[in-house]
């Protein structure tokens, strides 16, 4: 009970200061609408090759994108929790927290939550971006929900890797590039831009290993074909393994560190 | 049980050859304002850092109203407090925001939360501004609602880290008017200063440690005493020589006077005398009594106590603070005159 309240304070916490910015806000909108016009526009001749619509069940290069805008959404979004924890190892308020008689998980839970959240409306508005940009949702609004509870899922693994860099770091930059640098090369070498059958062979073997490949199918899925529970599986147990590996070692550092 | 905190033989060692603490041992007494006086890098921070649970220590035993910091650490954490020398708040919460967290922490129910927020807004007297996010207050506000912020858990005992440095000289009177003022309430007070004024004025028992050693203990008085004697300066009209001659003849009789040095010499070139004696203040009515019925006028009369400056310097043969000296030189001064 005392461990809800604590997270429930921090996840409040974090809603708020992000409210509070609205620049930050802003940008985190404005971002997966250039992706979406950037990429669709220069792209989209990709939906005419005849591979890509035996390979994913479209023409539109939009529709099949929208998975990749989506990731690189929950990727960012994944960066910022990392660079929060910093930032509170720099005011002092990380050990303000400390110093309290809270659980120490209790701070990286409310973090990753409060991240969660944020991820899961960004990929409202980008499916209604999508939707006015001609993209349709074959899973139709279930789907939809089952897009937010992947997005939600992978943004809470995939910010385990920033607190881990975070907490090893302590520096927003390193944070920052070091996320920049895994997340651009992991989205080209994964199904996400490209249907795979699509990518040369030693990217195909990249992309078989990366988790990115599996959320994306899941997506693309739901969205061009409707419900592939085998790609919802794959995708959950990419998240899995994700999330075990990065918040396991996140919150063992993170005790370790701030015992 | 008398002591509030227990430290024995405290070693912390980072990596395998910076030591910062190297094995210091001292107990605070319940309901005193105990302090840790030394300069930057001398293990003030690191210590306070040890008995918050914050850092752990190397070897030693410590112990927070009998609770060991390691193996009670939970409960070390519901009976302290701490503000940290970098201002523990939340920028873009508001004052009260910032104060309802901290009870969240601690677990306070709602309302009992709204109220002792309340309460602690009045005290720090941050009330009108308690909706205003932080980015709009001043160095001083911030370390007003830190020290407020430390407080929501009523602590047994509150650890400051450097309280005022880097406040402005006003923002500085305020911190040292809330510390005096929970700890006539009760409250133990631990902080790390150096600031020698600071130590003077706020400590009623002080440690002065240096490269992780405690150098002295005691009151401020004590190690004042330590130094050695108060010093009454005498000043006389420029032409009386006669006159400074006669009361060097008549101090050197004055039981309870130490030494009394020669005439014109000192730090009143022109025509001054200086006498040193153990207990200052009650000598001066006495020499100026005898001054008076022999019928010698004087111009001028000081009285200067040692400082902590001095204490420090004699213990590690360097200065703490060179502007802060300064500037507590200046205040003495100014007390001096008024004697």
């Amino acid at each position: 009970m005392e461990m809800l309240s604590e997270v429930i304070a921090i996840f409040n916490r974090w809603n708020k200061k992000l409210l509070r910015q609205p620049i930050l806000i802003f940008f985190n909108l404005i971002q997966p609408l250039v992706w979406f016009l950037l990429f669709t526009q220069a792209f989209s001749a990709i939906g005419n090759i005849p591979t890509f619509r035996l390979l994913t069940g479209t023409s539109s290069y939009i529709t099949f994108f929208t998975a990749a805008v989506i990731i690189q959404t929950i990727a960012s979004s994944a960066l910022n929790a990392g660079i929060g924890l910093v930032n509170d190892f720099d005011s002092g308020f990380m050990d303000k927290m400390r110093v309290a008689p809270i659980n120490k998980s209790s701070i990286l839970f409310g973090r990753l939550f409060s991240s969660a959240l944020t991820t899961v409306i960004q990929v409202a508005i980008i499916l209604v971006i999508g939707l006015a940009l001609g993209v349709n949702i074959a899973s139709g609004i279930l789907g939809a929900i089952v897009i937010f509870i992947l997005a939600a899922l992978f943004g809470i693994a995939w910010s385990g890797i920033s607190l881990f860099v975070a907490l090893n770091t302590k520096n927003a930059e390193t944070t920052l590039s070091i996320g920049l640098l895994t997340t651009f090369p992991l989205l080209f070498l994964s199904a996400s831009v490209m249907p795979i059958g699509l990518l040369p062979s030693w990217v195909q073997q990249v992309a078989n290993v990366n988790p990115f490949t599996y959320i994306a199918e899941a997506f693309q899925s739901l969205i061009i074909n409707g419900f592939v529970w085998q790609k919802i599986e794959y995708a959950l147990i990419a998240i899995f393994i994700v999330g075990v590996l990065s918040l396991g070692s996140s919150i063992l550092l993170f005790r370790r560190k701030i015992s | 049980m008398d002591d509030i905190v227990a430290v024995e033989d405290l070693h912390k060692t980072y990596g395998k050859d910076i030591v910062a603490v190297d094995g210091i041992s001292f107990t605070v007494k319940k309901g005193e304002v105990f302090g840790f006086l030394g300069p930057n890098g001398a293990g003030k921070s690191t210590t306070i850092k040890i008995l918050t649970t914050l850092l752990e220590k190397t070897s030693g035993k410590a112990t927070i109203d009998g609770l060991d910091i390691d193996a009670d650490q939970v409960k070390v954490r519901r009976i302290i407090g701490y503000s940290s020398q970098e201002v523990g708040v939340d920028d873009d919460l508001t004052a009260r925001e910032n104060l309802m967290l901290q009870c969240s922490f601690h677990h306070l129910a709602k309302e009992k939360a709204k109220a002792k927020v309340n309460e602690l807004l009045q005290t720090v007297r941050l009330a009108e501004a308690a909706d205003r996010r932080l980015k709009t207050f001043s160095g001083g506000m911030r370390k007003r609602l830190d020290l407020a912020s430390s407080l929501v858990s009523d602590p047994k005992i509150l650890f400051l880290d450097e309280p005022t440095t880097g406040l402005d000289p006003q923002s500085r009177q305020d911190v040292w008017e809330y510390i005096v003022k929970l700890n006539r309430q009760g409250m133990t007070i631990f902080l790390t200063t150096q600031y020698m004024e600071e130590a003077d004025r706020l400590a009623n028992r002080l440690c002065i440690v240096d490269q992780g050693k405690i150098v002295a203990e005691g009151t401020p008085a004590d190690l004042k005493a330590q130094i050695g004697a108060d010093k009454i300066t005498l000043r006389f009209k420029a032409d009386d020589r006669a006159g400074c001659e006669k009361a060097k003849e008549l101090m050197s009789k004055l039981p309870g006077i130490e030494a009394v040095g020669q005439c014109g010499d000192g730090l009143v070139a022109i025509n001054g005398l200086e006498i040193m004696t153990k207990n200052g203040s009650a000598m001066v009515t006495q020499v100026v009594r005898t001054l008076d019925t022999a019928g010698i006028e004087v111009e001028q009369l000081n009285l200067s106590v040692p400082t902590l400056d001095e204490v420090f310097l004699k213990l590690t043969g360097k200065t703490l603070n060179v502007v802060e000296r300064k500037e507590a030189m200046g205040r003495r001064g100014r007390r001096r005159g008024r004697t």
